[in-house]
């Protein structure tokens, strides 16, 4: 009886070892996979065949999610899939158990990499673009197609790209991404709270001194507490935080992305800013989720957020209280610098056929037909901007929306998110906005804290 | 001894009196500090569905919009039964392969037996996302990716299992197995008609254990299924986002809705339950 187990135990020992080996071998090719196709990268990339098929993959953070936005994105992906019947799409959210898939895109990728099958088309936040295109090696659009095909996209059929938002994706003058939903930073504020502290609702702060001034006039006055900035903590990122500065004058980081600026007089006048709201008590010592449910349930009076949290907004304020949209309010007479938040769609396929398929599922989604569908039924802003005045187009939508005024205003002075580079990049940012979230909610001093983690940050930094 | 005279150790005086009644009130906050998420867990998925954000004690009036919301969005039923199979056949999978694992430890002697005992344990103390990675390449090597099958493979083995099994085993009469060797019994026959009929209570104690963990299972088919959120524990996740804020109405209705099965497994067989937790030394 001893014998067989010995030799089966053996065997069940070496098949382990096999398995073990065979997962370590694929663990150690990232990026390894299907580029028997790649094409060089001048040539650009046929059309399909008309009876060619091809799958492609498409990966973006917000399926997943229930509601308005898969089911949107479903019809969107089914009305594409009838346009070119030789092309299949299947949709998937990043892998990972975070409970915002969109901090999850990158690791995701890393590891289908890793596993050989990563997706043809993915949707990346903007800060992710260095990393995408050096690391995740995301496809130049230009290279596969020629600029002039990337362009007339962007010109679109009769309404353009907003000429700020038509670059957010490009490198060194070649474009990689298209960008596809975004928002600025939009001052929501509570018209009730504001009536009840006697303040006109008619008249939104629009300097960051009135802002303070009816924030104390909302706590003195009412049960409430006066104004959230969701641009202070680390899980915000910085994409807002780099607004706050640079509408006070300065950047996080130099122009050229060789150094840290984080610590300088602009930055650090920003965050004290911020740090005397918190001190005084205008402004409330919560985290970001805790803050916007905050706001929707209409205990805050002002917030500086993103619009896609509006449908939150609209959903908790309705029946119970006026919700209203304003421009972000400026640092004295400096006018603002609104950046982007939000994500562009990236080709990552090596195959010429997924290429060329998902470019036309770029197409698709970022044209003026998709653009109606997707500011409609979920409420994002169009990025060919004209739509809003077209009768035929989103004009009655904007009249019934007048929350996306404000965004649409400050799409004209807006510059990109910038992305920091090398590979230690979330690090770089999140030590940044550590700093940050110590110094408005937990006291620290301003430029000492700021002067540290630069100079933590600059360490990892690539070398030049 | 009168009932007095016999509880005089335990409450000589009024200062013993006021200590049990200081430790229960304290043994009551700590109850209803439990209880309390519970319920307003509950709560918020019964108020209606603009009123969310209420903080009202009581939710009034009452409505189903949330659980309707839910269901609308979800096909909660599919992912009810989707969780049930994922959880009944990974618990079914331990149960056995730990069955033939600790009945092959305990009742017999082989080479390297200890070597391969400590190897199952030794997967039981390795967190599942150190092999998260090598499984995930397996598995779209397999071609399970995206499929329940994917969710529940890695799991048919469970190091617990095989040791709360052994350790049954091994105070098992080894006369038992003697008397039923010299009966002429194979060993397959002496597993299943001697040995499982009398550990039917440590077998339904891990059954359930195992149950209840491969329920709320969260991290593996959040990995596996990137397709469609096929089980419940997704299907709650999908009404998170902190991109476009969280839609706590059918969150808290999904939640409680998944909740419902183990509170009423709880109910049916809370012995069991809570013997299984006592055996395996975890609360």
């Amino acid at each position: 009886m001893k014998r067989p187990f010995a030799r089966r135990s053996f065997s069940l020992v070496a098949l382990s070892a096999a398995t073990a080996l065979s997962v370590l071998a694929a663990c150690g090719s990232p990026g390894g996979g299907s580029d028997q196709a790649t094409p060089k990268a001048a040539a650009k990339i046929p059309e399909l065949g008309a009876d060619q098929k091809v799958s492609i993959v498409f990966e973006s953070y917000n399926f997943g999610q229930a509601g308005a936005w898969t089911d949107t994105f479903n019809e969107l992906i089914g009305k594409f899939e009838k346009a070119h019947p030789n092309i299949h799409v299947t949709a998937q959210k990043p892998q990972g158990s975070s409970p915002n898939p969109a901090t999850d895109t990158v690791s995701s990728l890393q590891s289908q990499i890793a596993a050989g099958s990563p997706p043809d088309v993915v949707q990346l936040g903007f800060s992710d673009l260095d990393f995408a295109i050096h690391s995740l090696k995301v496809k130049s659009l230009d290279d596969l197609l020629g600029k002039d095909a990337v362009q007339a996209n962007f010109d679109g059929a009769k309404f353009p790209y907003a000429k700020t938002a038509r670059t957010l994706g490009d490198w060194d003058g070649k474009t990689y991404g298209v960008p596809f939903v975004f928002s600025t930073p939009v001052l929501y504020y509570n018209a009730s709270i504001f009536q009840q502290a006697g303040l006109d609702p008619a008249k939104p702060p629009t300097t960051w001194d009135e802002a303070r001034a009816d924030a104390k006039a909302i706590v003195d006055k009412t049960d409430h507490d006066g104004v959230y900035l969701d641009c202070l903590t680390k899980i915000a990122k910085d994409w807002c935080f780099q607004s706050l500065v640079r509408s006070n004058g300065g950047r996080v980081i130099s122009e050229n992305r060789t150094s840290l600026t984080y610590a300088q007089p602009p930055a650090v006048e920003a965050v004290q800013m911020a740090q005397g709201l918190v001190k005084d008590g205008l402004t409330p010592v919560l985290g970001q989720k805790e803050a916007y449910t905050s706001f929707a349930a209409g205990n805050v009076g002002m917030i500086l957020e993103t619009s896609s949290i509006q449908g939150t907004f609209v959903k908790g304020a309705k029946g119970k209280w006026d919700l209203r949209a304003a421009e972000m309010p400026t640092f004295g007479s400096k006018p603002t610098v609104p950046t982007n938040s939000g994500a562009s769609l990236f080709v990552l396929s090596n195959d010429a056929a997924k290429q060329r398929a998902g470019w036309e599922l770029i197409k698709f989604l970022t044209s003026e037909d998709a653009y109606k569908t997707i500011s409609t039924k979920i409420g994002y802003l169009p990025l060919r901007t004209g739509l809003v005045d077209d009768p035929a187009g989103l004009a009655d939508w904007a009249k019934a929306n007048p929350l996306i005024k404000p965004n649409i205003a400050q799409l004209d002075r807006m510059e990109p998110w910038i992305s920091i580079p090398g590979v230690n990049y979330i690090q770089v940012r999140d030590g940044m906005m550590d700093a940050v979230e110590k110094i408005v909610y937990q006291g620290a001093d301003a430029q000492s804290t700021l002067t540290a983690a630069q100079k933590q940050g600059t360490a990892l930094l690539p070398k030049a | 001894m009168t009932l007095a005279n016999f509880d005089a150790p335990v409450m000589p005086g009024g200062q013993s009196r006021t200590r049990v009644v200081v430790g229960h009130l304290t043994l009551a906050v700590l109850g209803l500090a439990c209880v309390f998420p519970i319920y307003w867990l509950y709560a918020t998925s019964l108020r209606r569905p603009n009123d969310v954000y209420e903080v009202s004690p009581l939710p009034w009036p009452l409505s189903v919009g949330s659980y309707r919301t839910a269901i609308d969005e979800i096909n909660v039923l599919r992912l009810l039964l989707n969780t049930t199979l994922i959880a009944v056949l990974t618990a079914l999978g331990q149960l056995l392969t730990s069955l033939l694992a600790a009945y092959a430890f305990a009742a017999w002697n082989f080479p390297l037996k200890r070597v391969l005992y400590l190897a199952f344990v030794g997967s039981w103390l390795v967190p599942f996302q150190v092999a998260m990675l090598p499984n995930y390449v397996l598995l779209h090597q397999l071609g399970l990716l995206n499929t329940l099958s994917g969710v529940i493979v890695p799991n048919l083995v469970s190091g617990l299992g095989v040791l709360l099994l052994r350790q049954h085993l091994d105070s098992f009469p080894k006369e038992l197995l003697e008397a039923a060797r010299m009966d002429g019994r194979s060993s397959w026959s002496t597993l299943w008609t001697v040995v499982v009929p009398n550990l039917r209570a440590a077998l339904a104690a891990l059954g359930i254990l195992l149950l209840v963990n491969a329920w709320n299972e969260y991290f593996w088919p959040a990995l596996v299924l990137q397709r469609h959120n096929d089980v419940l524990q997704l299907g709650i996740r999908s009404f998170m986002s902190a991109t476009e804020g969280d839609d706590w109405g059918p969150l808290t209705a999904t939640a409680g809705l998944a909740c419902l099965p183990i509170f009423i497994i709880y109910l049916v067989l809370q012995r069991h339950v809570v013997s299984g937790f006592v055996r395996s030394g975890l609360r």
